[in-house]
């Protein structure tokens, strides 16, 4: 039960994020940013210095300049990446679920609850704010009487412009740039182990949860990985099923149909015996024994740097196994 | 039956009671929005929360009192009054002690609604961030369309030569599952912000309350509520039965349209504020009756009270009995409204 709660919440996590599409702005944020300016901090009495950014929502955000106590919910993975420490973690079921492939990273940072109860965020006297899921202009303004709140202008799907536009808004653009050149020469390796061992076979993260299948999308989360960074072949029919979520359903007939050489398959309930399926038992990857199994709460269902390192790691140690 | 044959006295005495346990309720009340504005997740002493209040506490405390409390607090009683005579005002006009508007559909109706006014506006507007301030004023507009909607459908569908109490409810729990139903089909087109904004308040919830919903209601109920109190005299006349009270000269089918669009406002406004609660408009009505009888010159104000003060007490409980994390304050009601409702059912004479 606990469990197809938290599976049915990620879901609606990750369908959601793909609702809004902001690829218009997507493309501001390649432009430097023209909002800063230094008058704000004249006006002020602090001696803190300040900075304004125009936000996801169009607003005009004094950000400090040295940001010491963080709220990022969610968007953890990527301040890892830029070595920025929030104050709270994102959690789920009152604190017992976490991001746990984010454990070694985040330790036992204090958890908050996914919808950044008002009292809660109080709790934690916040000096910045970022969010990412467009919340209600309302509560976004009880937010701001908190602390200065900046909602993320890039797409969820697109993880490198969202890191870029973290690094900017935290004063960490060389971290940030930094953390995508070291990605990509992590990325290359690892298409190079592909194309040398496993060159022009087949690939697909598929994830099983309450009974149902989903197939994750070539572009997006561990699917921009697996297919655009480590150079799998993208099976027909997952190009066919991806409409606009980052996990689409997908049949078992459709899975055996795909005639897949590589499945990474994500699976909390060792119990589920898909492998007595006929269906199940036909697929190249199972025949030829290259069925990889996670749990979900490894970096697969994940967005952001250190989720897609570990999908590396993961990609490559499935083909050293194997070989 | 008439109680023209009480003495002066006894009206006298019984108003006496009626004041003063309305009295009563409204400290019972006071004191409860001053316990709930000390309790949280973070809590504050009495001394701090006097301290905040007379203007001399902290920014923080301030901030959390005023701005996270306090439009709470109001949402609460306003929805509590609003739903409580509501219901008073249905089971009043149906002549059936089981009419909550909650569950023959006047919430699913003002639901539906909203959130297809919210999707409308969604399709048309693709900014972010609509004009906030307008939707949320107009929102208990379209709550108040719904709601109409339903209770038309509900009386057209459920009437037969008049309207018998029980095919009412059973047309109602239909009517009820239908806009529930359409309510769905509609979410899964609508995108990501107002989906979250749909689900938050469909849950009976009201956490994110903010001044603004408190104004956008608060019109709805100073308006309505005298209107309520003004008809009440029909309504306890209605109590009689339709030939009794047309007998005593009030035009029945005139005052019963006149008195739903009344109860309708009252719900619908809630509910654009806090979203379908149901049973408060089923338990505030009854508890009431058990106390002053069936007048409802004396049940609509006590109702009003027992209303404000169940809402104020289950969302109390509601934020601080797992908090941080909230317990939507409609699934407490229900659990502390589904089995009175149950137990009317198997006692109640057909």
């Amino acid at each position: 039960m606990k469990k197809s709660i938290i599976a049915a919440l990620s879901l609606t996590l990750f369908l959601s994020a793909c609702g809004s599409d902001s690829a218009e702005e997507t493309d501001e944020m390649n432009e430097p940013t023209e909002g800063i300016s230094d008058e704000q901090a004249e006006d002020t009495e602090q001696t803190e210095e300040t900075r304004t950014l125009t936000d996801g929502t169009g607003t005009e955000v004094d950000i400090p300049s040295d940001p010491e106590r963080i709220i990022a919910t969610y968007l953890e993975d990527y301040l890892v990446a830029l070595d920025v420490t929030p104050v709270v973690q994102w959690s789920v079921n009152d604190g017992d679920s976490i991001q746990f492939y984010l454990e070694d990273e985040l330790g036992d940072l204090p958890t908050i609850p996914y919808d950044l109860p008002y009292e809660a965020v109080l709790e934690h006297e916040p000096d910045l704010i970022l969010i990412r899921d467009a919340v209600e202009e309302d509560q976004l303004n009880q937010y701001r009487q908190i602390a200065p709140t900046y909602v993320l202008n890039s797409s969820p799907t697109e993880w490198r412009d969202t890191l870029l536009e973290l690094g900017e808004v935290l004063g960490e653009e060389e971290a940030a740039n930094q953390a995508i050149d070291d990605y990509d020469a992590r990325a290359e390796e690892t298409a190079a182990l592909v194309s040398e061992q496993a060159d022009g076979e087949s690939a697909a993260a598929v994830w099983l949860v309450n009974d149902a299948l989903f197939v994750v999308h070539p572009e997006r989360s561990s699917g921009a990985v697996l297919y655009g960074d480590a150079g799998f072949e993208i099976p027909e029919v997952v190009s066919q099923l991806s409409a606009d979520a980052d996990w689409a359903a997908i049949s078992l007939e459709e899975l055996a149909q795909m005639e897949v050489d590589h499945l990474f398959f994500i699976n909390d309930d060792e119990e589920q015996t898909l492998s007595d399926d006929r269906l199940w038992q036909n697929i190249p990857a199972v025949i030829n024994d290259a069925v990889y199994t996670f749990d979900s709460q490894s970096a697969w269902l994940y967005y952001g740097p250190v989720a897609n390192t570990q999908v590396l790691t993961f990609i490559e140690e499935a083909i050293h196994s194997s070989n | 039956m008439l109680k023209h044959k009480e003495s002066f006295q006894t009206v006298d005495k019984s108003l006496k009671r009626t004041v003063s346990l309305f009295l009563f309720l409204l400290f019972i009340l006071l004191i409860m929005c001053l316990i709930s504005l000390g309790t949280g997740h973070l809590s504050m002493t009495p001394s701090e929360v006097w301290f905040t209040l007379i203007g001399e506490g902290t920014d923080r405390n301030a901030l959390l009192l005023f701005q996270f409390r306090l439009p709470r607090i109001f949402i609460a009683i306003l929805v509590g009054v609003g739903m409580g005579v509501s219901g008073a005002i249905f089971q009043g006009v149906t002549q059936n002690g089981l009419a909550d508007p909650g569950i023959i559909g006047i919430h699913s109706g003002s639901g539906f609604f909203v959130v297809l006014y919210l999707y409308i506006i969604s399709l048309q507007n693709t900014q972010l961030t609509g004009d906030s301030q307008f939707s949320q004023i107009s929102l208990p507009f379209a709550a108040f369309v719904g709601g109409l909607t339903a209770a038309i459908l509900i009386y057209a569908l459920a009437w037969k030569k008049g309207v018998n109490p029980i095919r009412l409810i059973l047309v109602g729990i239909g009517v009820n599952a239908g806009f529930s139903a359409a309510l769905l089909v509609i979410q899964l087109r609508m995108a990501e912000s107002d989906f979250n904004r749909a689900i938050v308040w469909l849950s009976g919830s009201i956490w994110n309350s903010t001044w603004s919903t408190v104004w956008s209601l608060l019109p709805w109920i100073l308006l309505f509520l005298p209107l309520a109190m003004f008809k009440a005299r029909v309504l306890t006349i209605m109590q009689l039965g339709d030939d009794m009270a047309t007998g005593l000269g009030t035009s029945i089918e005139k005052e019963r349209i006149y008195l739903i669009v009344i109860g309708v406002a009252l719900a619908s406004a809630s509910v654009a504020a806090a979203g379908g609660i149901s049973f408060l408009g089923l338990l505030a009505p009854h508890l009431a009756r058990r106390l002053v009888g069936g007048k409802y010159q004396r049940l609509i104000p006590i109702t009003a009270c027992i209303g404000a003060g169940l809402l104020l007490f289950s969302d109390t409980v509601a934020r601080t009995l797992l908090a941080p994390t909230e317990i939507p304050v409609g699934l407490l009601v229900s659990v502390l409204g589904a089995p009175y409702f149950i137990y009317l059912l198997m006692t109640i004479d057909d």
